[in-house]
């Protein structure tokens, strides 16, 4: 049984329109000697499915600890979070595998392994013999290796990969794990720039075709732009959340990332941000 | 002019070396010339008496030199001071080893050897004239070449078989200076000897398992041609032994020999071999063992006198009748 | 890069390659069948190949024949040497499904399954157990003492080699740290009990001998009773170990991401432990602490396998078992000395031998 649509029913539990709804969700580290370091405190935060937002903030504003969050991973101190309907803490870590899928930040793969292999891997969630790969396993590999554009790859071993081919595995292995919300941790990190588009475009086709709801963490503002929406995360809050050319002002990256920047249109008429450096001078003075 | 007054020292100085050490060979000719006569079964004819200085060869060809009689005597191995005491001299015991036991007097005496470590400086305190070690290892020669450098008198005794021992005794006799006692010992051991081997002569010899020790499968018994399977040969039995220098045996080999007798060498210090029924329930219960000949016939015994089988020195022969008495008890009336 | 998709063959999909599998595990397979026939017809006594046969089809088929063997024969194929060579392969084979495991489990190419204490724990009660008659002469219990049908010495070592387990993951688990600390809290604690160990030799006396066979590894005392304790335990241990081949994969993508794909891994970094040490507790109560089997054979597999555990599990299983067996085999020609000389004699320049040519040890480093 395979998703087509938002609303298909997944195997027995129904695509809720509303992935995930996060309501003042609170999480601290605990430090040596007693402390606390408090990172979010109070997020509000709800995608649904088919949705695509962008997380950006600055470092150390709780970005992978929300993603973490979002994943099952870690549990809230304070606060609720529901999950396709109900409340994450009654899902077992399995059950909530085969509804949501991280793609890590790290391109690292363990070496040894054929990219088959590794994109089987994503099946453990779902996986129902014992020994062996069932049809519905084999089916949702292959059907997850063409979606993330890596059907070339499958013989390959992982070491032999460079970094866009990573990508595109572990974009794969993700899909392999037929998810209903897809976490992407600053997935553009690592990659050039024709990759980076690559990937928007492979997580837009995803959305389209699948319902597939993703959040994704990313640093880089101009490709924040490019999302539908985005959400900004300082000092542990969501200070702002919506389409882009709303949530983008100049004063709120002045404000959050405090950077200055100017916004000009370019030449589709598209608002585009452009951080205000000081053109470098050759160093002689009285020049520039 | 120096080198000439050297050369003019020289010849007599030459001389005078010469002079004792055709000495020093004269008296240990002599003293060998009566360890050579000491064949088998030989009455040896003993000189009465020992003159000082006395040169000895011990088992290990080393040579030994005593000034006079030893007043202060260090035993680094159990035998070495039962032969020590049975030739009278157990009050010159200055020094023995934690495992000594027999007579119940060297108990007092200080322990110089302690888990089997030689304690060079309790030895050296207990000033002593002669050191008795023991040879094969059983005191390391790290520690005897250890004693000598340090300038003290250290004989080794290593005797291999019943014969050796004979002359073990005889040559502490010598050192001691008590010649006839030796051979009076000496004597007296022959003839015991000779009761037990004239009254097992006519029976027939069943194949004797002497277990010295087993855990886990590694079998530890009575090496091939060593002193204990020579032992038991007089003893009437016909010993299964084991690798020559180990003497461990493997299980396969065991089953082949088919033993027809078990005499548990280990009964002293295994609680589960202490009684005899106790001891063939242990051995029944071994994988492999159930259809030994023994096992089947409950021919296995507890064997509490191993301490005398395995002190080569005067009760030696203790040890051979109490073998003797476990492999035939049917010559030997209770 | 955006080149059409190809067709994905099924069998790259699913895992390694049919043929490889069936080489690897046929060989195996081959390998055991090999190393047994020869381990029975074998040994320090020569028992004839016609006898040999023989014996076997009688007693263990029921074949009528008339009996033209000996006894001590019988005695030897049926009491010794066949419980020996299956005890081998159940110790090998064991030995290196979990030194499979802690590689996984602890991201070191090195690991064997000794490496958390179960050796030293086990040497420690296994050789408690043989100076209990000097330790508490009150007790009357020897080495050769059972309980209720269990050998002291098994469940001395068996409790030894578990307990010791334990506390390295206790103390492990209290300083918080990942598998670097269980791997340093392993050695320490192993230092310790082999401190112990070396105190209670010193004491020992003449049974230095006997204590030195059991601390290199010896199936002197293989026999039907100790296989019968052992089986079961490393059985069930080995079944649950080889059906968690995915867990163990995903573990290999690092902790963040096997969290994601639903396996807790603390959790189950204690169960695979868990069931690895008891399976090699069990397999040293019966043998004594053999070396390298552990550690060599999972490595060279995976060197002809790859990481894929569904692969390198059963086929560990099979190449283990046999190479302790053709071991064993050699050990007891050579005159019946501990089997652990001869497979370190072996293992140690075979590996590395191996090390040297191959450019690339497949494990994961994430």
């Amino acid at each position: 049984m395979t998703v087509v649509g938002p609303s298909v029913p997944v195997g027995a539990a129904q695509v809720h329109a509303q992935v995930a709804v996060a309501t003042r969700l609170a999480f601290g580290y605990a430090l040596p000697g007693g402390r606390r370091r408090e990172v979010l405190r109070g997020v509000d935060l709800s995608t649904a499915a088919g949705e695509l937002v962008a997380l950006i903030g600055t470092n150390g504003s709780g970005k992978t600890t929300l993603l973490r969050l979002l994943a099952g991973t870690l549990r809230p101190d304070a606060g609720e979070l529901v999950l396709f309907g109900r409340e994450a803490g009654s899902y077992s870590r399995m059950d909530l595998a085969r509804r949501v899928a991280v793609l890590p930040q790290s391109l690292e793969l363990p070496t040894g392994f054929r990219v088959g292999e590794l994109v089987t891997m994503g099946r453990l969630p779902h996986s129902r013999s014992l020994f062996g790969a069932t049809r519905d396993d084999e089916e949702a590999v292959e059907r997850a290796l063409r979606d993330a554009d890596a059907g070339d790859l499958a013989s390959r071993y992982a070491e032999e990969l460079s970094g866009g081919e990573r990508q595109r595995v572990l974009v794969a292995m993700a899909l392999a794990q037929e998810p209903q919300l897809l976490l992407l941790d600053e997935p553009t990190l690592h990659l050039d720039l024709a990759h980076q588009l690559n990937l928007l475009e492979t997580i837009t086709r995803l959305r389209g075709e699948r319902g597939i709801a993703v959040i994704a963490v990313l640093h880089d503002l101009t490709l924040a732009a490019a999302a539908p929406r985005v959400a900004v995360l300082d000092l542990g809050r969501v200070v702002a959340d919506g389409p882009p050319d709303e949530v983008l002002t100049e004063e709120l990256v002045r404000r959050v990332f405090g950077v200055a920047v100017e916004a000009l249109r370019d030449s589709a008429g598209r608002r585009r941000l452009v951080p205000s450096i000081r053109p470098q001078d050759s160093g002689v003075p009285g020049a520039g | 002019m120096a080198l000439a007054r050297f050369r003019s020292l020289l010849t007599p100085l030459l001389a005078l070396l010469l002079l004792l050490a055709a000495c020093g060979q004269t008296q240990s000719t002599s003293f060998s010339s009566i360890g050579a006569a000491l064949s088998p079964g030989a009455t040896p004819s003993v000189a009465p008496s020992v003159s000082y200085p006395l040169t000895l060869t011990d088992d290990a060809g080393r040579t030994v030199t005593l000034a006079a009689a030893p007043k202060r005597i260090v035993s680094l191995a159990p035998s070495n001071t039962e032969i020590v005491c049975a030739l009278g001299a157990c009050g010159e015991l200055t020094g023995v080893t934690d495992f000594d036991d027999y007579p119940a007097s060297v108990k007092s005496v200080a322990h110089v050897v302690v888990q089997a470590k030689v304690d060079a400086e309790k030895v050296v305190a207990a000033r002593p004239d002669l050191v008795l070690a023991a040879g094969n290892g059983l005191t390391p020669e790290a520690a005897i070449k250890q004693l000598t450098d340090l300038g003290l008198q250290v004989m080794t005794l290593y005797p291999k078989d019943l014969d050796g021992v004979y002359s073990d005794i005889r040559l502490v006799g010598q050192a001691l200076g008590v010649p006839q006692l030796a051979q009076s010992t000496v004597t007296s051991m022959q003839a015991r000897v000779k009761a037990v081997t004239d009254t097992v002569a006519a029976a027939p010899r069943p194949r004797t398992f002497y277990e010295v020790s087993v855990f886990e499968g590694t079998i530890y018994t009575a090496g091939k041609d060593s002193f204990l399977s020579s032992l038991i040969t007089l003893a009437g039995g016909e010993p299964v032994t084991g690798d020559a220098q180990s003497g461990a045996i493997q299980l396969e080999e065991l089953i082949a020999a088919d033993p027809e007798l078990i005499l548990l060498g280990d009964a002293s210090y295994d609680p589960t071999l202490a009684t005899r029924d106790k001891a063939l329930a242990t051995v029944r219960a071994r994988s492999g063992w159930e259809k030994l000949s023994a096992v089947r016939s409950g021919k296995v015994l507890p064997f509490t006198d191993d301490v005398v089988t395995t002190r080569p020195g005067p009760r030696i022969v203790d040890g051979l009748e109490a073998l003797a008495k476990a492999i035939h008890p049917e010559l030997f009336g209770s | 890069m955006r080149a059409a998709a190809a067709v994905t063959p099924r069998s790259l999909v699913g895992g390694p390659s049919l043929t490889k599998t069936g080489v690897v595990l046929g060989g195996g397979l081959l390998l055991v069948l090999l190393a047994g026939t020869v381990g029975l017809a074998l040994g320090s006594v020569g028992v004839g190949i016609g006898d040999t046969v023989a014996i076997l089809g009688h007693r263990l088929l029921g074949v009528p024949a008339q009996v033209t063997w000996s006894v001590p024969a019988e005695q030897i194929i049926m009491e010794v040497r066949l419980p020996r060579v299956l005890t081998a392969m159940l110790v090998g084979g064991g030995l290196a499904v979990a030194g499979a495991t802690f590689q996984a489990v602890l991201r070191n190419p090195l690991a064997d399954p000794y490496i958390i204490g179960t050796a030293s724990g086990a040497s420690l009660g296994a050789i408690t157990a043989l100076m209990l008659p000097a330790l508490l002469p009150g007790l009357a219990v020897g080495a050769g003492s059972a309980w209720l049908g269990v050998g002291v010495v098994q469940v001395l070592a068996f409790g030894g080699g578990l307990g010791a387990v334990l506390l390295v993951s206790a103390v492990a688990r209290a300083a918080r740290g990942g598998a670097v600390t269980l791997l340093l809290t392993g050695y320490a604690v192993s230092s310790v009990l082999a401190a112990c160990v070396a105190l209670l030799m010193y004491f020992s006396g003449n049974h230095l001998g006997s204590i030195f066979a059991w601390l290199m590894g010896a199936l002197d005392g293989a026999g039907w009773r100790n296989l019968g304790l052992a089986t079961p335990l490393v059985s069930v241990s080995l079944c649950l170990l080889l059906a968690r081949w995915r867990r163990l994969n995903v573990l290999l993508l690092g902790e963040a991401q096997a969290s994601h794909l639903g396996v807790d891994p603390v959790r189950e970094r204690m169960l695979l432990t868990g069931l690895a040490s008891l399976a090699t507790s069990a397999v040293v109560a019966i043998s004594g602490t053999i070396g390298f089997v552990g550690l060599v054979v999972p490595h060279l597999l995976r060197l002809a396998t790859g990481p894929d555990h569904r692969l390198l599990l059963p086929a560990s299983f099979l190449y283990g078992a046999a190479l302790l067996a053709l071991a064993d085999l050699g050990a007891r020609l050579a005159g019946g000395i501990p089997v652990g000389i001869v497979t370190a004699l072996i293992g140690a320049p075979f590996f590395i031998w191996l090390l040297v040519r191959s450019r690339r040890v497949p494990v994961a480093e994430s």
